[in-house]
This record gives C-alpha cells, structure tokens and sequence, in this order.
C-alpha cells in the first residue's frame, strides 16, 4: 500500500521534471515582468509602474506600491489597481534625474506576501514635484506614517481608521492568560475523578 | 501486578529538548530567509515576522504532542491497558493540555498573521481579525483549527472522566483532522498541479507529525517502564517506517515541486542559491539523521529492549527528538519562504 504510494509519488515526480517550468505555477506569486524595468535608463518619465506577476494578485486592500526618488519624496499617487495578475499604480510626473526606487508589496495567491524593490533610473530631469515629503497627512493618527502619500488602496485606509484594536503583545498576553485558565480548570477536572475506577 | 498503582514519572526533558531545537530550527531559518526592508513600503514589524515562525513552530509541536499522546493507547496496546492505566490516565491529560496550547497557538498565530497583513496599523482590533479571516483562506483555516482543537480538548476531558471506554481512535481522528486545514491554504494551495501538491503536502504534515509525536510521547511516559516499552516500542517501529517513507518521499516531491515550478530560478542552482533550496537541503540532512538514529534504534537496541534488557534508548530517542525538533523548526519557516 505504502510503496504504491510512494512509487506514485515517485512517478509524479519524474513526470514534473519532465515537465519542467512548463507546469502551471503554484505558490508564492513571482515578478515575472515590469515596466519601468530593473536598471532601465529612461529620458522620459513613466506614467505607471505596471507590474506583472506569474499568477493572480490577491486584492484584499492591502498591495502597496511606492516609488522613491533620488532626493527622497513619494512619486507613486492614486489607487493601486489590480487586473488579475497585473499591478499597476499611476506616477506624479518625476522630477529631477537619479536613481528611483519601486518598492511593492502585494499579497500572493497563496495569502503570503511578496514584497521586492525595482532600480531604474530616470536620465532627464522632468518637471514634476514628490508628494509631500512630510509624512502622515493629518487626520490618520497613529496609523502607518506616510500613509497619505503613498498609493495605497482606498480600502486599506478605510479599514485601518476603523481599527479600534489594541496591540498585538496585548491580544497574545490574554491568550496565554486564556490559556493558563483553561490548563489549570482541566487538570483540575483531570485529578478529582481519581479516585473512581 | 507491580507497575500499577504506582504513578509513573514523566520525563519533560525530552519535550524541552525538542522545542528548545525546534526554536532554533527557526531563528537558522529566519537568518537564512530574512530579506531586508523594501523602500517606501510600510514594513511589517521584526517581532511579527519571527513571531509568525516561532508560533507556528510552537503550534506544530503543541500538535505533535496531542496526537503522539492520543496514538499513545494503540501503542501500548488494548491487552496492556490494565497495566498501563496510570501511563494512560497521565497522557489523557496530556492530550487535553496539549490540545488546549494548540488552541491558544492558533488563536496567537491568527492575531500575528493579521497583523502582518496590515503593516501599517499599530494595533489589531477584533474587526481587523473578521477583516482577514474573512478575505484569506488562512485566517478561515485557523479558525476551523481552533474549533477543532476545543473539541479535542472537549473530547480528552470526556476520556478523563470515562477513561479508556471512549475508543482513542476518536481523538486520534480528530486530531489528524485538525492537521488537513492549515496546508491547504498554504505554498501547494493552487491549480491542477496544486492537487497534487497539495495532497503530497496533507500526507507529509500527518506521517510528520504521527511519528514525531509517537515517539515523543513514548519518550515522555514509557522509557521507566521495561515492560509497555518491549510491546509499544515494535509497533511504533513500524509505524515509524512508513511514516519515514511518506514524509521523505512527499518532502522531496514537495520541496524541489516549489523550486522547478518557479519560473524566476533554475531548478538546480536554486537548491543551492536560494533560501529555500538551502532549507530544502538542511531539511534532508535532519532526515538522514533521524533515519540514521532510527535505525540504530530499530536494529541495535529493539532487540535488546524485547528481552527487557537495560539500554541507553533514553539518549538515542532524545537525540532523535531534538533533530526532529529543528527540522519542525526548519519547516515553519520554509512553509512561508518565498523561493529567491
């Protein structure tokens, strides 16, 4: 019983070497493509950063993609849109030449998170100015700094202002709290009946 | 008869052993994987990103130690359950602690897990966690772990008051279930090949988990006792090799699946250049070594503790355990490594 198993396991291992990369993907979404792309020299500014993964992005409110220019300062702005497997999120006109940075975070097909960083650099100054350099636009209180500035999804800041939570060492003191409870009432339960049998 | 009546000592050495090497299975995964912080984007917190592995690490023993305690019964065997009864009545509530911890890990590793998924916010609130339960697969999973588990507990309390009249295979079964919903949401989760994968990955985590924890279990309660051990000690070492088998076989299949179905790295330089090929390969070396210990326990010293001789098994089984522990650790951490 067990070595047929195994045996299968076997051949479908062979059968996937064969197969190669030609198999459909499982797993933790990979960057296959994006544009601007690693150490591009662009003249002119990109409109977007468009990212394109093997597989479906998940689109729970919480990608995100900034972009960090030379001088420091946002330059990503507006609302992260995801087409299946396909990120894209809208520039500020860039501004001065240098070295940009892509950083993007997004949530896989599998529910983990795959975060990266993308090079290019622009070659020719442009016109535009950052997003405030200044983080956390009013109003946001104790949410993630910057948060205004980035390009997040409208989503992501509605649920995160909703949050009247408390932190995460508070929620994991009460469950060992919990927990402490419910070992001593059933080792209690445990020892009493034994004296019957 | 002389063992009855007398309560049996429990050896919490090799409980401790095995998750004190299970935490350092994690921080050697965590070193190994970790990737530093992407520019621009809100980064989620140090003591979240470990806290994610060593949890689920504590989860995974606090599994492995309820299904070792609840095969524990079969183990012994049901002529030997008179003899055995203060063994069995210990690992009863075992089971029901163990159960409780693997509750309360869960919970712990829900709130972690809805943490990580909002790296922005500094607090979680109840909201937060309904938000991520209700988007991801993985948050509905821990939630059907926790109910599970709770009933495994509801049922331990059951066989604490009733005793061996409520059959172990219930516990056994409710246990094992408990095991299925977690890698379902996890890297094999998928398409046609993710079937495979996936039932590749169900079949690892059990043969894993039984034969990890039934020799944990047998560590903790049966070494001081010659005479359980020369009938426990052969049936789990049958048990042990198929569970060998299973889990060598779907790790491999599961392991160099993730790096050849990648399509961003070769199959073969990426065993070695990636984080997660590294894993794969640390997790074959702890393999070999199990099997190495195994099998000295199995030829070596089985013989000797069938005539009821006196043996050194105490220190095999826990060095055993302690490979078993870091390669547990290893696995938390490889089951959310991205391969790059």
């Amino acid at each position: 019983m067990t070595r047929l198993r195994r045996a299968a396991l076997i051949a479908g291992l062979a059968a996937l070497t064969l197969l190669g990369v030609a198999a459909p993907a499982s797993a933790h979404n990979v960057l296959i493509s994006s544009d601007p792309a690693e150490g591009d020299r662009l003249a002119t500014a990109p409109r977007q950063v468009t990212l394109t993964f093997d597989q479906e992005v998940q689109d729970a409110g919480t990608n995100e993609v900034a972009v960090t220019g030379p001088e420091g300062g946002r330059w990503a702005e507006g609302p992260v849109r995801v087409d299946r497997n396909v990120v894209t999120a809208p520039l500020r006109p860039l501004g001065p030449a240098g070295e940009y940075v892509i950083g993007f975070r997004i949530l896989s097909a599998d529910g983990h998170s795959v975060s990266d960083e993308i090079r290019f650099t622009l070659t020719e100054a442009g016109q535009g100015t950052p997003a405030s350099t200044s983080p956390a636009a009013g109003g946001q209180g104790g949410d993630q700094a910057g948060q205004g500035d980035q390009a997040n999804q409208g989503t992501d800041q509605e649920a995160a202002e909703s949050s009247t939570g408390v932190p995460v060492w508070v929620w994991i003191l009460g469950a060992v709290v919990l927990l402490a409870i419910g070992l001593t009432v059933a080792l209690r339960m445990g020892s009493s009946p034994g004296k019957r049998s | 008869m002389s063992p009855a009546g007398t309560a049996p000592r429990v050896r919490y050495t090799a409980l401790a052993c095995t998750v004190a090497a299970a935490i350092a299975g994690v921080l050697t995964g965590v070193a190994l994987s970790a990737t530093g912080p992407v520019t621009g984007v809100a980064d989620v917190s140090g003591a979240v990103s470990v806290g994610i592995p060593l949890t689920r690490a504590l989860f995974d023993l606090a599994a492995v130690v309820t299904v070792g305690l609840a095969v524990l019964p079969v183990l012994v065997g049901a002529d030997q359950h008179r003899t055995a009864e203060p063994v069995l009545a210990r690992a009863r509530i075992g089971t029901v602690a163990g159960a409780l911890v693997w509750t309360t890990t869960a919970l712990v590793l829900l709130v972690l897990q809805t943490a990580e998924f909002r790296p922005g916010a500094a607090t979680i609130g109840l909201g937060d966690i309904r938000d991520y339960a209700g988007s991801l697969a993985a948050g509905k999973a821990l939630l059907v772990v926790t109910g599970l588990t709770l009933g495994l507990a509801g049922l331990g309390l059951l066989r604490i008051r009733l005793g061996e009249r409520v059959p172990p295979e219930f516990p056994i079964g409710l246990g094992l279930l408990a095991l299925l919903p977690l890698p379902v949401t996890g890297h094999a989760a998928g398409t046609a090949l993710g079937d495979l994968t996936m039932i590749s990955m169900e079949l690892h985590v059990l043969s894993a988990v039984a034969w990890t924890g039934g020799l944990g279990a047998m560590a903790m309660l049966l070494l001081g006792n010659r005479v359980l051990l020369a009938g426990a000690l052969p049936r789990f070492s049958r048990l042990a090799t198929v569970c060998l088998l299973v889990s060598a076989a779907t790790g491999l299949f599961n392991g160099l699946a993730e790096i050849v179905l990648n399509p961003a790295v070769e199959p073969l330089p990426g065993l070695f250049t990636t984080a997660y090929g590294r894993l794969v390969l640390l997790k074959v070396l702890c393999l070999g070594a199990i099997a190495a210990l195994g099998a000295h326990v199995r030829w070596r010293l089985l013989p000797r503790i069938e005539r009821r001789e006196h043996t050194a098994l105490a220190t095999w089984v826990s060095a055993e355990l302690l490979v078993m522990g870091l390669a547990f650790g290893l696995a938390a951490v490889l089951a959310r490594a991205p391969v790059n």
